[in-house]
Order: C-alpha cells, then sequence, then structure tokens
C-alpha cells in the first residue's frame, strides 16, 4: 500500500521518542512542509496525484494521529514524573528601603489629599530662620531647650524644621499656605530616644479663620490615619517661642485606647508639639497678623516610627547593620 | 524646669477637698504637666515640668494659685489661701537686739532689680524641724541645719531663692555689688573654684574678698556653719541676662540660676524676706539686730491688655461669653475691666508681665484654663494651592525605590561625620565645614562627601552578612560655598552653606561590570541618554584612577565610577572587589525624562549577527561608532573581547520591508574595517 511502509516506520519511531522535543524533530522529518510524505507525494507524476490522492489523505491521517497519541502519552508521563515542589526558588538581589524614607512616603501621602504640599528647606540655616526670625531672641532662655549645633555665630544646623515657616511665607508671599515641611534636624544628644541627627515633620497652615479646631482636626486625620482609626489626640498647654497659644500634643495609647495601662502615662503617649503661629512670626514673614492666623506642628520622624513599631531604642533607626535594616 | 513638690507643701496654699490624683489630672491638661505623681507614706509627691516661661508656677504656691482656677472646672472647689502677695511690711518682727552695721554698696544699679538684706543675730545652729525637713526630702533637696533649710524651703514655697551669709565672715560688715573682673576667683559652696570671665555679678567684702556668685551660687567665705550666730538674710532679683551667662558657662545650672535668669517677680522679694524672718525667729532663735534694707531699682511695669472677645473666640475656634473670660483671667490674678459688651482692659498681674504681653496671650489662658481637650476638631477649609512640590523629591523616592528593586539597601548614615574615615579614604577634611560645638569628635564635621561612611558601613558589616553586598544612600553634602545673594530668601543670604544631593552606591564582591549594570540600568530607568565613561582624570581621593570612569549625559557630568583603591580597600579592611558610584542628584534629576514617548515597533523581524572587530579603539568608542555606521543597526550588544578582538551581537532592521542577508552583508564588511 502506498506510504503503509512510511507509517510503520514512524510508528516505530514515535513509540521510542522520550521527549517532546524528540518528537516535535520526528514530526518535522515526517510531516513537515519538506518532510517524508511530501517529498514522496511530490516525486509521483503528476498523473498519478488523483489516484493516490485519498489513501495519501488517509495515511498521513494516520501518522498525524500517531504523533497526537504520542505526545499525549509522553506529556501524561511527565506530569506523573516525580517532583521536588519544596526545592528553594533562586533570588533576586533584595533590596531595602530605609524606614524613615518609607515614613516620609507615607507622611506625605496622608498629607497629600488633604492639600498640604510637601517641601525641604536647608538643613543648615541662619540663626534668623532657626531662632530670631521665630520669636527667640539671642540670650533667651528658651535656647536651652534647642540644643543646638553651630558652624559659625550666625549658621547652625536646624534643630526643627521650624526654619521652614518663614521661608515658605516667604515664597509663597500670601496664604493660603499649607506645608508639610520634612526634613533633616540635628540636636547636641544622644541616648535611647534622641540620636544628633533626627527628621522632623512641619506642618503649616495660614490662611484667614484659622483657629485651634483646626489644629485638633488635622492632628486627629494625621493620627487616624497613620496609627489607626480608632486613635486620637489631645492638647495640653505648653510654651514655644514661635507660637500662641502652644500645646504639647498626646495621643491615646494604642494598647488601652487612652483608658491607661502599663506601657502609657494613664492612657496618653507624647506625640509632639504644636501651636497657633506667633503674631510675630508671622509679621516676621511678611504676613499681617491681624488678617490671617495659622497653626504649626513640628513631630519626629523616628518618634512616629517608633510609636508605631514599639521600637525601644530610637538608635536603631541609624544603624549600619544590614542584619537589621534587610528587615525593614 | 522640673520641680519636685510634696502634697502637704502644696496644701498649705490651696484648700480643696480634690485628691491628688484629680490635682494632677487637671493640672496636667490645664497647667504644668504633672510628668509622675508619686504615693509616699502619708504623702504625695508631684513630679512638675514648669513651663519656661512660668517661672511663677514653680513654687508651690504658683501651683496652688494655678490649681485654684483649674479645679473648678474639673467640678471641685477650690480656694487660694496664704497669699504671700498679702504679708505686710509691718509683720516683720520688732527689733529689740542692739543693732549691727552692715553698709552695702550698689556700684551699678543694672546689675540689680531688687535688693533685700537683714542682719539677724542671737542664732542657734540646729535641725529644722521635721515637717519643713520631711517636705525639703521629698521635695528633692538634703536637709542639712534650720538656716540652709529655711531658705530652700522659702523657695520651695514661694520660687524666689533665698540666700543666707554668715554675718562674721564678711569683713567690715560691708557688701559690695559689682561686676566681676577677668580673671577674678571665687570659689562656690560646693568647693569648686571659678575663674571669672568678667562681667559676672559678684559681691565683695570690705577686704575685697568676693563672697558671692549672685544668682548662682554663695561663696565659701561666707558660708554659714554649726558656729553661726550671726547671720544676713538675703533676697534679691538680678538681671536675667547675666545671671544666664555666667550660669552657661561655669556650667552651674542651680535651680537658683534658673529661676533667676526666668525673672521672678520681684515684688514677692519683700515677703519672702518678712516669712524668713519670721521661720528664722521660729525654728533659729533669730532676733532682728538691724533694719531691712530695701534697695528697689526696677520695679515691674504696669500693663494693660486690651482684649477683643470675638478675636478671642476666632483664635480658639469656641464661643467664649463674657462672663466665662472674666472669671478665668480673675481667679489668675488678672484685673479685668469691662469697656464694651465684648471688650475689656485687662491689667496684667506683676508675676504675669514677662509672659503675657499680647491679646493671643490672654486668649492663651482661657482656652487652657478650660480646657484644649474639651475643643472639638475640625478639618480646615481652604482654597487649593496653585504651587507644587520639588521634583526633586519624587525622583528622589523613585531613584531609591528603583535601586531597593534591584537589590540595593539603603543607608541612613549620620551627616556629622569625624575626620578618621576621611583620611582612611584618602580624602581631605579640610575644607568641610567644622561644627564650633561639636558633641564628640566623631561627630565633628559635615561630610562633604557619602563615599567615607559608605566605607564604614561595608567594613561594619564584614563578617556579618555574605557577600556580595549592595548599599547606596541619597543624602546631602556639605558645601562652605557662598550662594549668590538673594537666592535663599531675603535674611543674610550668601552665608549659608550650600547642601548638595549626592546619590552614593557601593558594592563589594561584584565585578567591574556587574557594579557598572547597576548604575547604567539606574540610567537607562530615567531615560538619560547620550551617556559616556571618560576616564578619570583626578589625582588623589579612594578611586583607583586606570579602573575609575567619569558619567556624562550630553555634555552634563553626572559622577563618577569607579573601582576602590586597595591601599584604601585596606585601611577599611575590606575584602572582595569594591565599586562605588557617586552621582550629582541634582544633575541627575534634571536630566531624568520620567514621561513617555511612543515609539512604533517594525512589522518586519530583526536580522541578528554576530560579529568580531579587530580594534584598538575602547569598546565604547566601538559601540558608539557602530551605532552610526548604518540606520538600519538598532541594538548593539557586546559579548565578550579576546585582546583586541571584540565580538559584538547586532540586530538590523527596516521598519519599512524585510532586510536581504546582501544588505547585512553589506554594513559588516563596513564594520569590520573599524579600528
Amino acid at each position: 500500500m502506498y506510504l503503509a511502509e512510511e507509517t510503520k516506520k514512524l510508528t516505530g519511531k514515535a513509540a521510542s521518542t522520550k521527549s517532546l522535543a524528540e518528537l516535535s524533530l520526528l514530526e518535522t522529518e515526517f510531516l513537515g512542509r519538506n518532510g517524508i510524505f511530501n517529498t514522496q507525494f511530490d516525486k509521483l507524476d503528476i498523473s498519478d496525484k488523483p489516484r493516490f490522492g485519498k489513501e495519501f489523505n488517509l495515511q498521513k491521517h494516520k501518522a498525524k494521529k500517531l504523533i497526537t497519541d504520542r505526545r499525549n502519552a509522553l506529556i501524561r508521563k511527565t506530569e506523573g514524573e516525580r517532583f521536588d515542589v519544596t526545592v528553594p526558588g533562586i533570588l533576586p538581589p533584595l533590596g531595602h528601603l530605609h524606614l524613615v524614607t518609607q515614613a516620609i512616603r507615607e507622611i506625605t501621602a496622608i498629607f497629600t489629599p488633604i492639600g498640604f504640599i510637601r517641601r525641604r528647606y536647608p538643613e543648615i540655616d541662619t540663626d534668623w530662620y532657626a531662632a530670631a526670625g521665630l520669636n527667640i531672641p539671642k540670650d533667651h532662655p528658651a535656647r536651652d531647650d534647642q540644643e543646638t549645633f553651630y558652624v559659625s555665630e550666625n549658621v547652625v544646623l536646624t534643630p526643627h524644621t521650624s526654619n521652614g515657616q518663614l521661608r515658605e511665607m516667604e515664597l509663597m508671599k500670601k496664604p493660603p499656605i499649607k506645608m508639610v515641611n520634612i526634613g533633616k534636624t540635628y540636636r547636641r544628644q544622644i541616648d535611647v530616644s534622641h540620636t544628633p541627627m533626627f527628621h522632623q515633620f512641619e506642618g503649616l497652615l495660614i490662611d484667614k479663620g484659622i483657629n485651634i479646631t483646626h489644629l485638633i482636626g488635622v492632628g486627629n486625620y494625621f493620627v487616624q490615619n497613620y496609627f489607626g482609626p480608632d486613635r486620637r489626640i489631645r492638647l495640653r498647654p505648653h510654651h514655644f517661642q514661635f507660637t500662641e497659644p502652644s500645646f504639647e500634643i498626646d495621643i491615646t495609647c494604642g494598647v488601652c485606647q487612652g483608658v491607661g495601662c502599663r506601657l502609657c502615662k494613664a492612657g496618653w503617649l507624647e506625640l509632639g508639639g504644636a501651636g497657633m503661629v506667633h503674631p510675630t512670626v508671622l509679621k516676621n514673614g511678611g504676613l499681617n497678623p491681624d488678617k490671617y492666623s495659622g497653626f504649626a506642628f513640628g513631630w519626629g520622624v523616628e518618634r512616629v516610627l517608633a510609636m508605631k513599631y514599639d521600637l525601644p531604642d530610637i538608635r536603631n533607626i541609624y544603624t549600619t547593620d544590614l542584619r537589621i535594616l534587610n528587615q525593614f | 524646669m522640673d520641680i519636685k513638690l510634696p502634697d502637704s507643701t502644696l496644701r498649705k496654699y490651696l484648700l480643696t477637698k480634690a485628691s491628688a490624683e484629680k490635682i494632677a489630672e487637671a493640672l496636667t491638661l490645664c497647667g504644668p504637666s504633672i510628668e509622675r505623681l508619686h504615693k509616699v507614706t502619708g504623702n504625695y509627691v508631684y513630679d512638675i515640668e514648669a513651663i519656661t516661661n512660668r517661672v511663677d508656677s514653680a513654687s508651690a504656691f504658683g501651683i496652688a494659685r494655678e490649681a485654684a482656677t483649674i479645679l473648678p472646672f474639673f467640678g471641685v472647689k477650690a480656694k487660694l489661701i496664704n497669699d504671700p502677695y498679702d504679708i505686710k511690711a509691718g509683720e516683720l518682727p520688732e527689733r529689740k537686739s542692739p543693732k549691727l552695721p552692715l553698709t552695702v554698696e550698689i556700684r551699678d544699679q543694672a546689675l540689680v532689680k531688687r535688693f533685700a538684706a537683714i542682719v539677724l543675730d542671737g542664732i542657734v545652729v540646729k535641725d529644722s524641724p521635721k515637717e519643713i525637713r520631711e517636705e525639703l526630702e521629698l521635695a528633692g533637696e538634703r536637709a542639712l541645719n534650720n538656716l540652709v533649710d529655711i531658705t530652700n524651703y522659702l523657695r520651695l514655697c514661694f520660687g524666689q531663692p533665698v540666700h543666707i551669709f554668715d554675718y562674721d565672715k564678711i569683713s567690715g560688715a560691708k557688701m559690695i555689688l559689682r561686676e566681676s573682673k577677668p580673671g577674678e576667683k571665687i570659689t562656690t559652696l560646693d568647693d569648686r573654684t571659678h575663674s571669672l570671665r568678667g562681667g559676672d555679678i559678684v559681691i565683695e567684702d570690705g577686704d575685697g574678698r568676693l563672697i558671692d556668685l549672685c544668682g548662682i551660687m554663695g561663696g565659701k567665705l561666707s558660708q554659714v556653719d554649726d558656729q553661726t550666730g550671726r547671720a544676713v538674710l538675703f533676697v534679691q532679683t538680678y538681671e536675667p541676662k547675666r545671671i544666664r551667662r555666667t550660669s552657661l558657662y561655669t556650667q552651674k545650672r542651680t535651680l537658683a540660676a534658673q529661676i533667676f535668669e526666668k525673672q521672678p517677680d520681684s515684688r514677692l522679694v519683700i515677703p519672702t524676706l518678712i516669712e524668713g524672718v519670721k521661720l528664722l525667729v521660729k525654728y533659729a532663735n533669730a532676733k532682728i539686730a538691724g533694719d531691712s534694707i530695701d534697695l528697689y531699682y526696677l520695679k515691674p511695669e504696669k500693663k494693660t491688655i486690651k482684649l477683643d472677645l470675638k478675636l478671642v473666640n476666632d483664635l480658639i475656634g469656641f464661643k467664649f461669653d463674657a462672663k466665662t473670660v472674666a472669671s478665668i483671667l480673675t481667679g489668675l490674678g488678672f484685673t479685668v475691666k469691662k469697656f464694651s459688651p465684648a471688650t475689656f482692659g485687662v491689667d496684667v498681674p506683676s508675676w504675669r508681665t514677662h509672659d503675657v504681653t499680647i491679646w493671643p496671650d490672654l486668649a492663651e489662658e482661657i482656652a487652657r484654663i478650660y480646657g484644649y481637650f474639651r475643643l472639638e476638631g475640625k478639618l480646615p477649609v481652604s482654597a487649593h494651592l496653585t504651587t507644587t512640590t520639588d521634583p526633586l523629591l519624587e525622583i528622589e523616592y523613585q531613584a531609591k525605590s528603583f535601586l531597593a528593586n534591584l537589590g540595593f539597601t539603603e543607608i541612613f548614615n549620620y551627616s556629622l561625620v569625624g575626620a578618621d574615615i576621611f583620611t582612611k579614604a584618602d580624602m581631605d577634611i579640610d575644607h568641610s565645614l567644622a561644627l564650633t560645638n561639636p558633641l564628640t569628635s566623631e561627630f565633628e564635621y559635615l561630610r562633604r562627601s557619602l563615599i567615607p561612611s559608605l566605607l564604614m558601613d561595608l567594613a561594619n558589616n564584614q563578617g556579618k552578612v555574605d557577600l556580595p553586598i549592595r548599599i547606596f544612600e541619597l543624602s546631602n553634602i556639605y558645601l562652605p560655598a557662598l550662594h549668590p545673594p538673594g537666592e535663599r530668601g531675603s535674611h543674610l543670604a550668601g552665608e549659608t552653606p550650600a547642601e548638595q544631593p549626592i546619590l552614593a552606591m557601593a558594592s563589594q564582591g561584584l565585578d567591574y561590570r556587574t557594579g557598572k549594570g547597576y548604575l547604567e540600568a539606574l540610567l537607562a530607568k530615567f531615560r538619560l541618554n547620550n551617556l559616556t565613561f571618560k576616564p578619570f582624570a583626578q589625582k588623589g581621593g579612594p578611586w583607583q584612577i586606570n579602573q575609575t570612569a567619569e558619567v556624562y549625559s550630553g555634555k552634563h557630568f553626572l559622577g563618577v565610577f569607579g573601582r576602590l583603591k586597595p591601599a584604601v580597600k585596606s585601611a577599611f579592611n575590606l575584602k572582595g572587589d569594591v565599586y562605588l558610584a557617586n552621582l550629582d542628584f541634582r544633575a541627575f534629576a534634571s536630566l531624568a525624562n520620567t514621561t513617555y514617548t511612543y515609539t512604533p515597533i517594525s512589522e518586519y523581524p530583526d536580522m541578528i549577527e554576530d560579529i568580531t572587530i579587530e580594534s584598538n579603539r575602547t569598546i565604547g568608542e566601538l559601540i558608539q561608532l557602530i551605532k552610526v555606521e548604518s540606520k538600519l543597526i538598532t541594538k548593539v550588544i557586546y559579548q565578550d573581547s579576546l585582546k583586541n578582538k571584540h565580538t559584538f551581537t547586532i540586530h538590523f532592521n527596516n521598519p519599512k520591508r524585510n532586510l536581504t542577508q546582501e544588505e547585512v552583508n553589506q554594513i559588516k564588511t563596513k564594520l569590520l574595517k573599524l579600528a
């Protein structure tokens, strides 16, 4: 029978194939465009073609079925092979963003939807922006609290991000002013809750009719988004030269929700300072304090991080040990 | 300023049924913060953080005045009692003993606001009564003897520092208050000798010996002791800036100095003196032996502030009525006169003239006594801003994230460094900004390069984590360059140093091509184009010169990439190859392109050919030359080199039709001629 010999040969060869790739080669050899079947058919005299056509198609169909059956058999065999799925994958290198970078990103993302523009102002600034312009004259006892590093008599490493207040007023010239200034700050102290370099985020909102309840509103909005929806803040009296009135801001303890527990002081934890912008500071920034009012707060990035993740020693944030940094 | 106050001392001035817990809670919310309340046998002790500008509240009486106004808002009745301002001059006991002379001479009236003293005789030094001793101990003072204890007790009760001298140790019974001269020496009560800078307030006696470092600590020479029989009781207020200056440079931050520099009320000087005499009469057998001296040079100014109720309510965001406002202010000692239904004239009491100067100060008093915690929060409504944030900040985050995704770990090193790590890195610290008051030599300079810190980081991790290590930092460096005037705001422009953001990357345990590949991936991701790497020309520093390149995008210098030189590697004791990249991030960000432009892809397949070119040119040059040879060349991939034979895989494509082998061969022939 025409081509039956070839089909038989293929039957034997297909049965001995061990892989799908081998079978694919065999398929090309017999059934490809220039394969055995087509070549044989092409060799026929044109007048013989109609006579053998039916038989050719029958054999070719048989051959195709052989290949398909073998392919299915091989696939079934492969699927049944033993394989240890627990073998570890090959990892690409894993990198890590620093906790502070992640926190700054998160803080910025919280303030953006309520219209606060992120800023970054100089880390090394003149005494005017860091102190005198903020209503802290030279020789004033309030300078004690600042623990400032000096580069020269008139140039300091900013002990807080509040130098951005006057700079933002100068930049914007006119309210509304809404910024969150995040930057590096420096103080001359090192212990479990202080590093000589740290970061602060400074919120400043100046407009007509801004009052204390707005500060409370924005403070609650921040802590609910950063720490969790059941947290809230409260204000207590404090004193800063550049705000009037000034506040210490507490946040409800995350463990006891403000009732009082072993971890917190009667249900509340200190978050940071805030206040209504002092009229002298508005004046120094070129704004009319009779027309505009505003609030400002400056809180520690590391402090909120330590509170959120319960870090006992803030110095750990500035470790260079990759065994720690690679955990974040 | 932190003070400890026993509950029993407080209740000498406060009549209330409120428990210590209630007092602590109410004060914390509306007045000075009570950091802790300690229960002790039969008593309590409050740890109080007296607010810096409220020196008037740093005493039992001061706290009582606050509590008496605050507690009624918590539903508890409270009344201020034994007010020292009610003590009259006539209450001073009569002198019956013979008069002892005391000459006081004030050389400069600008040094002292009020000076009061009185001579006492017949003194018997012994222990003070149990009650005073116990309260002092609870307040953190060591009980010594009746004389010293009574001065400390007066300070605890009224917040006015008091001193007592041994009259017989003051030569010539003469006290001359004057400015110190530079180099003068005084030994204080704690046996420490200070060499004075001059301009300090001191008292010398008739023999020209210094007997008091005023406002800071008494002199050893005139100290009272067990034998003291005659004494001078001494109550003053001083010029605050001088006290502060002396206290800071002598590093004697005594409680007295901390109080005097914050300007306690001069009106309280005489009541304190009288109360002191009474206590000394009662507990030390003292008899008055002289007229009381009272030199009053600087009386507190009378101050009246106009208060508009509407402005107060606008600032607080709450509707207070006139009655509440008046009652709060009156309770705190202000005198309130009504000008109209919504405006008042408010007289500031003598003890508040330094912290209450403008109407918002009064608004603070009203709001805090009522309780900030009672106010409801509101989100402000204000117009959207037209300003935008600096794009650098977003690109920084994107670049950091990209590097983290490539396997780099971000490190934050301190901006402050020591000279040693710069020396180790063969870099010059000399032109760095130095702190005038560093904390330690480890934090002495502001770094002008991130590289020494990163090398230190690699060294610190040596043996702790497996190689390869990939780390980066994106931080400012600081250069003492001057800014053009006006660039940085209107005040003292040009004085502040330059802050320049730098991205530094370090790899340890990788080869040149892998290390460079990370940098090239970063540059490609942010679409910096026309990149060239030119051999590094500069001498010195941490770089191995023949394996280091300057990186350019077009004409713009971006930074340096290269190998750490062996000498520095060994100084940091590092194993494995270290490659560093140091990029000017502001230049990077200004050239970065984070927007997309669409280029259609060719419908026709690439033809891909390998070609080996023999040439003495650099590989970088060859790639450039290959690329410009024909527009049909779409991609050039470097494979490897054997001496000066370099193999590349080249993609050819014509977006309009299929390429023929012949066309490709023609280009290849030209490429082979590149030499």
